[in-house]
């Protein structure tokens, strides 16, 4: 079993990470006790469906693919004005009370076996701490992952009646001399009442690279936190994208883009719990899959008992490029209150053939018309992504994508 | 000049055991003609254009579809003869949209995040390049030109100028919708996405003006519309026989558009073959008369 990968890891490897980054004896603990619980954690769940597991991360040899001391990076963080955008060492002398408060609150260390994993071994991050009542512009953070592997924590608090867009963006330096490498991301987001926060993130690790990523927002009274999650690298991506809207009247939009080609494979879940009166969820999936490459979609609308007056909509659709390429989506709905107004809907499918031939005869050709409408099929979520920047990046991929298509 | 010729066209669907619609279509449609083909429900009129633009939903089991083209086609250019002639069965859709053939569809497709504009110039440009690489043979130099342009965004059409720059196209999308009485802010909307009925075969004939086709299957671009945007699609219709000297066959159930774009022949179609033609007398006729009575001059029987 691969996940004896911490039988090789030591108490005194976690220390001295800790150590080298001069952390406070409580977040030195909270590494220690993660280590210590990985014995008894079990992985993420994963969809199955009949005689089929989709992403079977025990199957990866952890021990292989991590390297505590091969933690190589390179970091950019612009800060918009009014907002701090630390690093965790800067963030712990400037505002120890405020992220011991905080980290952890949102997603907690021992979840699940890559969380407690990533604890113990974060060895890079960011705060971004967007004081009361401020209103700021994109705050941006880019991670190019240069080693073995890589652990990276984002923490963002978002104070009363502040807003802010923030861009993060995960990349690889180049394929390395490395077989395989693992990158691990864990988001939190904690909106203060009446906050705004939009959170985009483009993934673009080389394809030698396994991911896992949690992002998780947890809302006040008014606050809106939105996500936007943007998959195109990797070898293997497992990431769940999450709101729990606890304050009452607080919203929240999940929308989430992949491509894949090859054999790369995503395994991507978008999560909501309605926990609060007036709550407003709206979850929107696309993704395109070609090649050989597999993708499968988890998304869960969760009305709790106390959830009333609640609305809640889901939409998913793939888009398969190749007769290769396999998908799966499944869309789910639980409601323990019923004054909700819900929809949740998921397709699977080729290109509309119908559509096709309406652009060839008008004299385009199949390639480039199966290119026009993979992009056109984009653009819903294009829209609604507010930092340019973001959109720039992720139509850039697309079409680097679409370039590469020989089909 | 240019000639759309269809010679005893049989057609099933194209599945096993597929059901024969066409039992043998002969058609003539020379450029500069009104063509109206009508006939009841059902009895192969879409396919006939489906056919002809080749869908792929269809068989052809026996018979010809051909597009004959002038010298005057090419300008100044001398095309020899074995180019002048083609058979359109043998071509891809889009090798049959670059020698002139447009279809204007019943039930046009509703394209998502695909602006007109972007399409349209796409389609032009795409049109001149094919039609280049049929008349110039197999040169295969210019395969891989090609080939480099599709890496560029179809996005925004941004680094793919194509022969026709995105200014230039603005301007010559502006005039067309002009003539059409369409709104200008048609040209930033996603194809037919949400668009009216109306509006659609508004944009069908749009489309038909911008790619100038040698010869126009427009297949019931009447029905549905309203007096006033009847009167803009007529106008349409005739702009592209008289400005552009297009062929038209127009496929209709009724009477109506031809008071506006009056044909210079009328066929009747029955259970997959032109049982009748005429001139545009024969359409007032049959208005007149009914199914029933062409049945009854065919078949003998009512
Ligand atoms: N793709 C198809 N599959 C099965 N039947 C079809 C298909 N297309 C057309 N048909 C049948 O062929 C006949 C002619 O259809 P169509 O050409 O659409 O008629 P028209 O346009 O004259 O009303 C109809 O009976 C129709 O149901
Ligand atoms: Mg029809």
């Amino acid at each position: 079993m691969s996940k004896q990968v911490h039988r090789t890891l030591s108490e005194s490897q976690v220390t001295a990470i800790s150590e080298e980054l001069n952390e406070p004896d409580w977040l030195r603990e909270l590494r220690l006790d993660a280590l210590q619980s990985l014995d008894e954690l079990e992985f993420p769940d994963v969809i199955q469906t009949p005689g089929r597991t989709w992403t079977d991360l025990s199957k990866l040899d952890f021990e292989a693919l991590v390297d505590p001391e091969g933690a190589l990076e390179q970091k950019e963080r612009v800060a918009p004005e009014g907002v701090e955008v630390l690093s965790f060492a800067e963030a712990l002398e400037a505002h120890e009370s405020l992220v011991r408060e905080h980290f952890g609150s949102v997603v907690d260390p021992q979840e699940n076996y890559l969380t407690a994993l990533q604890t113990a071994l974060f060895t890079t991050g960011t705060v971004i701490y967007v004081p009361e009542g401020v209103e700021a512009q994109a705050a941006t953070i880019r991670t190019t992952m240069a080693g073995q592997s890589l652990f990276n924590y984002t923490l963002i608090i978002a104070e009363q009646s502040s807003s802010v867009t923030i861009l993060e963006r995960q990349e690889t330096a180049d394929e390395g001399d490395f077989d395989e490498r693992y990158y691990s991301g864990i988001v939190e987001l904690v909106a203060g009442e009446n906050s705004y926060v939009q959170y985009g993130s483009l993934q673009d690790l080389t394809e030698n690279t396994y991911n896992y990523g949690l992002k998780r927002a947890d809302t006040d009274t008014y606050a809106t936190a939105n996500w936007i999650d943007c998959n195109v690298g990797s070898r293997l991506t497992k990431t769940s994208v999450e709101t729990v809207l606890s304050g009452e009247a607080s919203e929240s939009q999940i929308v989430g883009a992949f491509y894949g080609h090859d054999d790369q494979h995503f395994d991507v879940d978008a999560r909501v719990w309605h926990e609060n009166e007036h709550t407003t969820a709206d979850l929107v999936t696309r993704g395109v899959i070609d090649d050989e490459a597999r993708s499968v979609y988890e998304g869960v609308q969760d009305v709790g008992r106390d959830a009333w007056n609640t609305s809640s909509y889901q939409r998913e659709n793939t888009l398969m490029l190749s007769d290769e390429s396999e998908a799966d989506a499944s869309p789910k709905l639980i409601i323990n209150n019923h004054d909700t107004e819900a929809s949740h809907s998921a397709t699977v499918g080729q290109v509309d053939a119908e559509d096709l031939f309406y652009m060839k005869s008008r004299g385009v050709d199949e390639h480039l018309a199966k290119n026009m409408l993979v992009s056109g099929f984009f653009v819903p979520v294009l829209e609604e992504i507010e930092v340019e920047e973001l959109r720039e990046d992720l139509n850039g991929r697309i079409q680097d994508r679409l370039a590469q298509r020989t089909a | 000049m240019a000639q759309l010729e269809i010679k005893n066209l049989h057609a099933k669907v194209n599945e096993d055991g597929g059901e024969e619609i066409l039992n043998g279509v002969d058609l003539v449609v020379n450029s500069g003609e009104i063509h109206a083909l009508m006939g009841p429900n059902g009895s192969g009129k879409s396919t006939t254009a489906k056919v002809i633009a080749g869908h792929p939903a269809y068989e052809v089991t026996d018979g010809q579809v051909l597009i004959h083209l002038d010298d005057e086609e090419f300008g100044d250019e001398e095309v020899p003869e074995e180019l002048q002639t083609w058979e359109l069965l043998d071509l891809e859709p889009n090798e049959r949209a670059a020698l002139g053939v447009f279809l204007g569809f019943q039930y046009p497709a509703e394209i998502e995040g695909v602006t007109m504009v972007n399409f349209l110039r796409t389609a032009l440009n795409a049109k001149l390049e094919e039609r280049e690489e049929l008349f110039e043979g197999d040169e295969s130099e210019d395969d891989e030109d090609d080939e480099a342009g599709y890496e560029t965004s179809p996005m925004e059409g941004a680094a793919d100028e194509g022969e026709i720059g995105v200014a230039e196209f603005q301007q010559l999308l502006k005039e067309k919708m002009e003539q059409l009485d369409m709104d200008e802010a048609f040209a930033q909307r996603y194809l037919n996405a949400g668009f009216s009925g109306g509006e659609k075969k508004q944009n069908e004939v749009l489309q038909a003006a911008i790619l100038e086709p040698s010869v126009a299957v427009l297949d019931e671009i009447d029905s549905g519309l309203d007096i006033d945007r009847l009167q803009d699609v007529a106008t349409g219709i005739n702009a592209l026989r008289d400005e552009q000297g297009a062929g038209i066959l127009q496929i209709t159930h009724y009477q109506r558009i031809l008071d506006y774009v009056e044909p210079d022949h009328v066929h009747i179609m029955l259970d997959g073959e032109v049982v009748m033609s005429g001139d545009a007398d024969l359409s007032v006729k049959l208005e007149e008369k009914g199914y029933d009575w062409v049945r009854e001059e065919v078949y003998g029987t009512a």
